[in-house]
């Protein structure tokens, strides 16, 4: 979940409570879904949330929040934008994987230290979620009077700047925290921050770039160029997001334009050009005006409101929950009393009208619900798989087995190599491994085809501990089965071993059938040949005519391979065998 | 009167005039002492004989002792060679008079620390005088020695005390019994007593001839330790799950089941997880190298794609992001049991799913987290859900509140939280039943009309999830979950845990 770090201080501020206490404020906090989390070196609150109001993901939209939760602000506020100046001007060449463009100008920000870090940390913490690591969206953040705008046309007093795609090696720019010209290709290869995100495009045909009539001046989603860096001293500011969705990059550019307006800053339009309006900008047209602050819009009933948080409500009440909210609504009167509410365009994750309700139960203060218990008759019961399991289980802890609890997950060496058997193989365990794609841990790298395995890790792991150790465990097994829908087969299986230093076949047989016998089960067991097993000590379990496990004394060669010092009878039965 | 036998032999040795010692006692009738001890004090209960105690001290010499006795005491060897260098008229340095004792690692301090205290001279910058009148021949702490070594007593207590102290004597106290016939027992040894003969086992051949009747039984030391054992037990974890079990289905739920292997479209396209989530990237979640699933139900896909698309009711959204029915049908380790929710919702289990219902399985899920003491790769979700008409979310809480008070959280807390499939949402919170931290205990909603149309749910259905291991950590106290969970875990720690109910 994401965690933004504010300033306690800064956020008496921007919410106008000076007087507020660090404790007032941590539970104010709490309540809107934001939980303390610790502090940062330099004193700065960490705050957990969930990542659905990304608008709260620096100070100023934390302290929008809670505003409109002390009712200091009420309903939809929408920054006043001057008309466009800049053109962004979107070239045919622009790489395919990444058509998009949107943007603002931003004119007489007061950046102090705390405004600027914020304004940082708040476009990490997009990029890393809406963003989804840049790849979805990426934000530049650029002094404007170092920039100069091409001229469009003698007629226009507009300027422009160009999104294009060019060779890796196409051109060159001195980049953020460098001192060297260097191609975009050199960036990636080269520079700290380039080789981070190099993954994102190197495949690409054509590298993002962004120009100015100066020259190329950003290389989304990768980094920015030195020229135009932001500091203290920076005034008017321009930012352009590049991505794969318009409607992310243009909400992601909304939260931004809401933070910097907070900052005193004054929203000026830019105009957005496409080069056609056909594939990927079917959906958007050719020209577009940004930010796009247009309200949604969505409906919602008075019964839904009311059934959902199971309260009775007035129709003002309603209205009022809502504009604490931060939202607009009006109403029409009538048998079924519908909502039309208007939602902010910095909101980014009201998808449908139970968003709304949500909006309303948080206003309201869902603690101050009085639970109910649901007059709901059903009847309850176990499932008959986990029925059997247990009536196993008992059995065999009444035979004296100490139950255990294992991963399901495991390597190939502990699966095969470690008790002498090869995949693929006729010996049970030896079924084809359900391997994970990429595994991190080499410790883990496949599901266990069976149980035994698990148990002799234990063994191995406890020779420290008193003998007997006599285990069990009942767990889930599996290999590759295409006559399974998801082409994996998992059955439960039934493993024991009797570690002490006179453990014979008979001792495992003995308490094998004993469980069997439990359930009314009549096996036999064939003499089999199974390296992990002493030959002439191992059999199948047979039962019905089909082979359901293995019994015998475990090979020595695996016993010195697990650092054992004394001998070890084990059986392994399916779980199903025991199911008439 | 019957007697065992050893009980008559004491009672034949001993004497209605004299008190004899159980020592003399066992002498005389060839018993153990303990043995002797034992029938005397079964006697006295019976009144055939009183017994007096007295405490005996006794010392015996150590082995340093011994060497002393043969070279004499460190102190004494340094008075000799003291004066053997004339140190009684002029004093002589210590160096000499070491090399010349022959005294050697410890004796050495043990020879100076003695030497003044006992008169035989002074020590002074190292150099040593020594006094002329001295007697070692008649060393009181020698003598003392040589007469314990000799089976002698000793009664001067501050020779005995200070021998003590420099760790050439052991005392110890010793309680001595004597024995004396009481007139019962006269009168009963003049009438005759029968030897009762003692066993000590009971056997079936006892049993069939009526031998038992006539036979006493060796007693046993009952209060002594018995070798320990170790029984089977069912793993904690698995009480743990059971007890959970247990309220569910005493709260009307009941159990869900399925593959643990499944496609991503029931793990995750059907909770409306967009598909390009964090959490569905392959950092997190264990994908499997089969083939994918073979067959999902091809309306339930175009719905659930087309809420996620467009999403649903007249005015909804869908997200705007990526879907592919290649990733949806993708095989996966399921990261939550939600899947088994997803499955029976749409009745594809086979469950029958008009409304009310109440559902739950408590199974394992798949996490690629780092493994640590509180995080496990895959670890034990409890997973429940009511369906019912006209749910609101006090009855979420009213259900919650009722399942945690089962295990004694009684201040449940709702945090507003955000999942992708549930709206509202809570995070619950309760107070740690023994440290009173403010713990998160699970995560709860009602699941979004943009889950639940496509699977052509009418009604509303709340949900909740949470993991059982953090249920075990709060009731047990446990610090480090690998010590219960996995092949690394101690058997010694599974085996002392105490039974929880």
């Amino acid at each position: 979940m994401p965690v933004v770090d504010v300033n306690p201080d800064e956020l008496r501020r921007l919410t106008g409570k000076e007087d507020k206490s660090d404790a007032e404020l941590k539970n104010d906090l709490f309540n809107l879904g934001l939980e303390y989390e610790g502090e940062t070196e330099d004193g700065e609150m960490q705050l957990e949330f969930a990542p659905d109001r990304l608008d709260r993901l620096s100070v100023e939209g934390v302290a929008r929040s809670l505003r409109y939760q002390y009712g200091d602000d009420r309903g939809v506020y929408v920054p006043n934008t001057n008309d466009a100046d800049w053109v962004f001007e979107v070239d045919e060449s622009v790489p395919d994987e990444r058509p998009y463009v949107t943007g603002a100008i931003v004119r007489g920000v007061n950046l102090t230290d705390d405004a600027l870090d914020s304004i940082i940390q708040l476009q990490e913490k997009l990029h890393a979620t809406m963003g989804r690591k840049r790849a979805k969206g990426a934000i530049g953040i650029h002094d404007l009077t170092m920039l100069k705008g091409e001229v469009l046309s003698e007629s226009s007093t507009a300027n422009s700047i160009t999104y294009k795609g060019i060779e890796p090696d196409g051109d060159r720019f001195v980049a953020l925290d460098s001192d060297a010209e260097l191609t975009p290709a050199d960036v990636l290869a080269q520079h700290d921050t380039g080789k981070k995100y190099a993954d994102l495009v190197s495949e690409y045909e054509r590298y993002p770039a962004i120009y100015d009539e100066i020259g190329l001046f950003s290389f989304p989603p990768v980094i920015n160029g030195r020229r135009t860096e932001v500091t203290t001293d920076s005034r008017d500011l321009l930012i352009e997001l590049t991505g794969t969705d318009q409607w992310t990059i243009d909400h992601m550019c909304n939260i931004i334009c809401y933070a910097l307006d907070a900052r005193g800053g004054t929203i000026e339009d830019v105009e957005v050009h496409y080069p056609h309006a056909d594939g990927p900008y079917s959906e958007s047209g050719a020209e577009l005006l940004r930010p796009d602050f247009e309200l949604n819009e969505k409906s919602v009933t008075h019964d839904a409101i009311e059934g959902m948080l199971g309260i009775e409500l007035s129709s003002d009440d309603v209205v009022d929950l809502f504009e604490r909210s931060g939202l607009d609504a009006t109403y029409t009167l009538g048998k079924d009393v519908t909502y039309t509410v208007s939602v902010p365009p910095y909101r980014v994750d009201v998808l449908h009208a139970y968003d709304l309700i949500d909006d309303v139960g948080r206003a309201y203060g869902f603690n101050e619900l009085e639970p109910t218990y649901p007059d709901v008759g059903t009847v309850g019961g176990r499932h008959e798989r986990t029925r059997i399991e247990d009536a196993a289980r008992a059995s065999l802890v009444g035979l004296g087995f100490e139950d255990l609890l294992n991963f399901h997950m495991i390597s190939a060496e502990e699966n095969y190599d470690r008790m002498r058997i090869e995949p693929g193989t006729d010996s049970l365990g030896a079924g084809e491994p359900v391997v994970i794609t990429g595994p991190y841990s080499e410790d883990y790298t496949q599901l266990r085809s069976w149980v035994l395995p698990s148990l002799m890790m234990v063994l191995e792991n406890n020779t420290h501990r008193s003998y007997p150790q006599d285990l069990t465990e009942i767990g889930l097994a599996a290999k590759v089965d295409t006559d399974e829908n998801t082409n994996v087969s998992e059955h439960r299986s039934i493993g024991a071993v009797l570690a002490r230093h006179d453990a014979t076949y008979e001792d495992a047989k003995a308490r094998l059938q004993a469980l069997c016998d439990d359930f009314g089960v009549a096996i036999e067991t064939p003499a089999i040949e199974h390296p992990s097993f002493i030959p002439g000590r191992v059999a199948s379990i047979v039962v019905d005519g089909a082979q359901v496990g293995v019994v015998g004394e475990i090979h020595p060669a695996v016993l010195v391979e697990h650092d054992l010092e004394l001998p070890v009878s084990a059986f392994e039965l399916d779980l199903a065998a025991l199911n008439k | 009167m019957r007697l065992p036998e050893s009980q008559l032999a004491v009672l034949e040795a001993a004497s209605a005039t004299e008190s004899i010692s159980v020592d003399r006692l066992a002498d005389n009738t060839g018993l153990k002492p303990e043995t002797v001890t034992r029938a005397a004090f079964d006697l006295r209960d019976d009144g055939l004989v009183s017994i007096d105690e007295t405490v005996q001290t006794s010392a015996e010499i150590t082995a340093e002792a011994t060497e002393y006795l043969e070279d004499g005491l460190p102190e004494v060897r340094l008075y000799r060679a003291a004066i053997d260098a004339g140190a009684d008229t002029e004093p002589v340095q210590m160096g000499q008079l070491i090399g010349a004792s022959g005294l050697a690692g410890p004796q050495v301090n043990i020879a100076l620390s003695n030497f003044a205290r006992k008169g035989y001279g002074s020590i002074d910058s190292g150099a040593v005088s020594a006094d002329p009148d001295a007697d070692p021949d008649t060393d009181p702490e020698h003598n003392a020695l040589a007469g314990l070594a000799d089976g002698e007593t000793v009664a001067d207590e501050d020779i005995l005390a200070q021998l003590e102290r420099r760790d050439l004597i052991v005392r110890s106290e010793q309680t001595v019994r004597s024995v004396t016939l009481t007139d019962d027992a006269v009168t009963a040894l003049m009438e005759g007593i029968e030897v009762a003969e003692t066993v000590d086992r009971l056997t079936p051949e006892m049993l069939t001839s009526g031998e038992w009747d006539d036979v006493e039984f060796t007693e046993y030391n009952v209060a002594a330790d018995a070798p320990s054992i170790e029984g089977g037990r069912k793993h904690i974890l698995r009480q743990t799950a059971d007890r959970v079990k247990d309220v569910l289905v005493g709260m009307g739920f009941k159990e869900m089941e399925g593959p643990h292997a499944d496609a991503d479209f029931w793990i995750n396209d059907c909770l409306f997880m967009p598909q390009d989530h964090p959490a569905r990237t392959h950092w997190d979640r264990f994908a499997l190298d089969v083939p994918p699933i073979q067959s999902v139900p091809e309306d339930l896909v175009e719905r659930v794609e087309d809420a996620h698309r467009n999403g649903v009711g007249e005015d909804g959204d869908g997200y705007h992001s990526p879907w592919s029915r290649g990733f949806a049908e993708a095989i996966a380790l399921r990261g939550h049991t939600t899947s088994l929710s997803m499955r029976y919702l749409s009745g594809y289990a086979g469950a029958d799913i008009e409304p009310p219902k109440r559902y739950f399985s408590v199974e394992k899920v798949y996490r690629n987290d780092t493994l640590d003491p509180t995080h496990l790769l895959e670890f034990f979700q409890i997973e429940g859900w009511v369906m019912a008409e006209d749910l609101s979310v006090r009855d979420l809480m009213g259900t919650f509140e009722e399942f945690y008070a089962q295990f004694g959280i009684t201040d449940i807390q709702f945090k507003p939280h955000y999942n992708p499939y549930t709206e509202p949402s809570f995070e619950l919170f309760g107070t740690h039943p023994t440290t009173g931290e403010l713990v998160e205990i699970g995560n709860s909603g009602m699941f979004r009309a943009e889950v639940l149309e496509p699977l052509g749910i009418e009604c509303d259905v709340m949900a909740w999830g949470l993991a059982l291991e953090r249920l075990l950590m709060l009731m047990y106290g446990f610090e480090d979950i690998r010590d219960v969970h996995g092949t690394l875990c101690d058997l010694e720690l599974l085996r002392e845990t105490e039974v929880l109910y």
